[in-house]
């Protein structure tokens, strides 16, 4: 290092050489969006993927029965169906979306995923102030809303209003079918 | 009666065991509630089972309180007339309705709309077609300030008409930003089913003009 | 995470297990890097959210480019590589957004207990000083003092040669003694 300031600049990198320490929560979001990728491309045939990975050596026996596997997005609307007839007690991806830019946090809770109890909540991704997450719901009907900066709910504006008992707070219902109707 | 007294025992025992085995799944469900809510929450969930209503939307209400932040007593209200509401629509539907369709036509029956209707509209669609979405459409647009009797007589038109989940979809979405836009309800519901279930104009042939 | 024997598994193992389809043995790579690069993103960046939201992305962009990893022994100097790159990209958008280099939420994250209030100063006067630097001085000033690597790493990590490497260097402890001394005789 230059001669003036040896003794500052040294300082300086001293601090900033300090570790920075990041919350848990940072690596559950990561994990939600691996994840996330990880069921688009078993939707789409895990075939290419894999087959471009230099040191694997052999395919998993399970990767075409994937391959084959079936998982629908469907993202308008409060009414999702799969595009081909599946059997009730399947699940179907959905992507729920909330326009809020001054949110810090946005996650979606309902009786999808016991109202987000046992950290089953679904933390949405920012994306210049549109937020979404897509998760696989079951089918059948489910009440939800979006829990913003961790206080304050909100019912999907998208989405039909949920009729019942909400203990003073707004929420949403949401229809994934089963079968063509 | 030695063995209905035997089925009975037998049912209770399951049905005291649905919320406890909750409970064993979820310590934190125990943790939250204390011992009068769990108590009175037991006994709702016994009275529904033995009434034949399903239990999961029961349970589902009380993890929504919980993350609502509502103390028990609040949670066993609401539970309370989620099984009545449920009762009254099972009493309707009968045995062919499916918890959805239940969970479903509690809501609109929480939102005012008579059961009666909702049986009415069951029988009027067959057993083969489930109202799950029809009523959830329901219970949203008199949510919105449609009249019971208007948005009754729309869902009932449109599911008569054979009307699709999709197409009574739409209409929700459509009714719902004809209100955001200053719409009277009633109007604004009687306008969409009208043009939901009107017949497909024939295309006139104008090549020979 | 630990492998079968117990040991802590390999970044060529982790990643070989991804590969292999155990998507969650990429949580134990996420761990493994997560502090270590937020530091150098956090004073790229200036604030902790942005700095969050790059390394968020990089590691879902070396999930998605796994498979392209060639030396998964070294997993973690790839994925810091696509750290710098979004670092890049997102200091870009914020001169086009018009935003200043803020430093109030770095100055709070090692505050020291014994004199709180002046190590916060001293602090604010330090990523005070790094906001004023060129982004490619600064990124080259923390590559080599903050991180330690050395010349050819960071060549290999900016795509940019030695040579012009050196001079950024060069010139960010310039610019940083000027403004540190203009701070210290104010």
């Amino acid at each position: 290092m230059p001669d003036w300031g040896r003794t500052t600049l040294e300082l300086m990198v001293q601090e900033l050489q300090h570790p920075v320490r990041l919350d848990e929560s940072f690596d559950r979001r990561v994990m939600v969006r691996v994840r996330r990728l990880y069921a688009e491309r078993r939707r789409r045939g895990i075939i290419g993927w894999l087959g471009a990975a230099a040191n694997i050596s052999r395919r998993p026996a399970w990767a075409a029965a994937l391959a084959a596997g079936v998982v629908a997005v469907i993202s308008v609307g409060m009414f999702r169906r799969p595009p081909h007839p599946m059997p009730a007690g399947q699940t179907i991806a959905v992507q729920f979306v909330l326009v809020a830019p001054e949110a810090r946090s946005v996650a979606v809770v309902g009786d999808f995923n016991n109202w987000g109890l046992g950290d089953t909540a679904l933390v949405a991704e920012n994306h210049n102030g549109v937020w979404s997450v897509s998760a696989p719901v079951h089918t059948g009907v489910h009440r939800y809303a979006f829990l913003v900066n961790g206080k304050q709910w909100v019912a999907d504006p998208t989405a039909p209003r949920s009729a019942g008992d909400d203990f003073g707070q707004p929420s949403s219902a949401l229809v994934v079918e089963a079968s063509t109707q | 009666m030695r063995t209905r007294t035997a089925r009975s025992f037998l049912a209770v025992l399951l049905v005291a065991s649905a919320f406890r085995s909750t409970e064993a799944q979820d310590p934190r469900l125990s943790n939250r509630l204390d011992a009068p809510t769990r108590k009175a929450l037991s006994a709702l969930v016994d009275s529904a089972r033995a009434q034949g209503i399903p239990v999961e939307p029961l349970m589902e209400k009380v993890y929504q309180g919980l993350a609502m932040g509502a103390d028990g007593s609040r949670i066993v209200v609401a539970v309370r007339s989620l099984t009545f509401e449920m009762g009254n629509a099972h009493r309707v539907l009968g045995a062919v309705a499916t918890t959805d369709e239940l969970k479903a036509a509690a809501s609109a029956v929480h939102a005012g709309v008579p059961a009666v209707e909702l049986g009415k509209m069951k029988k009027q669609s067959g057993l083969r077609r489930s109202l799950t979405l029809p009523f959830t459409v329901l219970a949203d647009i008199v949510s919105r300030g449609v009249p019971v009797a208007a948005a009754t007589n729309a869902i009932k038109s449109l599911v008569g008409a054979g009307a699709k989940d999709k197409d009574i979809s739409d209409f929700q979405r459509n009714v719902s930003v004809d209100i955001e836009k200053g719409a009277q309800p009633a109007a604004a519901a009687e306008t969409r089913a009208k043009g939901a279930v009107a017949p497909t104009p024939k295309t006139e042939n104008r090549e020979h003009e | 995470m630990q492998g079968p024997t117990g040991m802590e598994s390999s970044d060529a193992a982790l990643v070989a297990r991804v590969l292999h389809g155990e998507v969650n043995a990429y949580s134990a790579l996420v761990s493994r890097y997560r502090d270590k690069y937020a530091r150098y993103a956090v004073h790229m960046l200036g604030n902790r959210e942005d700095a969050e939201e790059a390394l968020q992305d990089a590691f879902t962009r070396a999930y998605r480019s796994l498979a392209r990893c060639e030396d998964p022994e070294r997993f973690g100097a790839w994925l810091f590589r696509i750290l710098v790159n979004r670092c890049r990209t997102s200091g870009a958008r914020r001169v086009r957004r018009g935003q200043t280099f803020v430093h109030d939420e770095t100055a709070l994250l090692n505050a020291s207990e014994e004199h709180p209030a002046e190590q916060t100063m001293w602090r604010e006067e330090i990523e005070r000083a790094l906001g004023e630097l060129s982004a490619d001085q600064r990124e080259a000033f923390l590559l080599k003092y903050v991180e330690e690597l050395g010349y050819d790493e960071m060549a290999e990590i900016t795509g940019v040669g030695v040579s012009a490497l050196k001079m950024r260097v060069m010139r960010a402890c310039d610019r940083l003694r000027v403004l540190l001394r203009e701070v210290h005789s104010a």
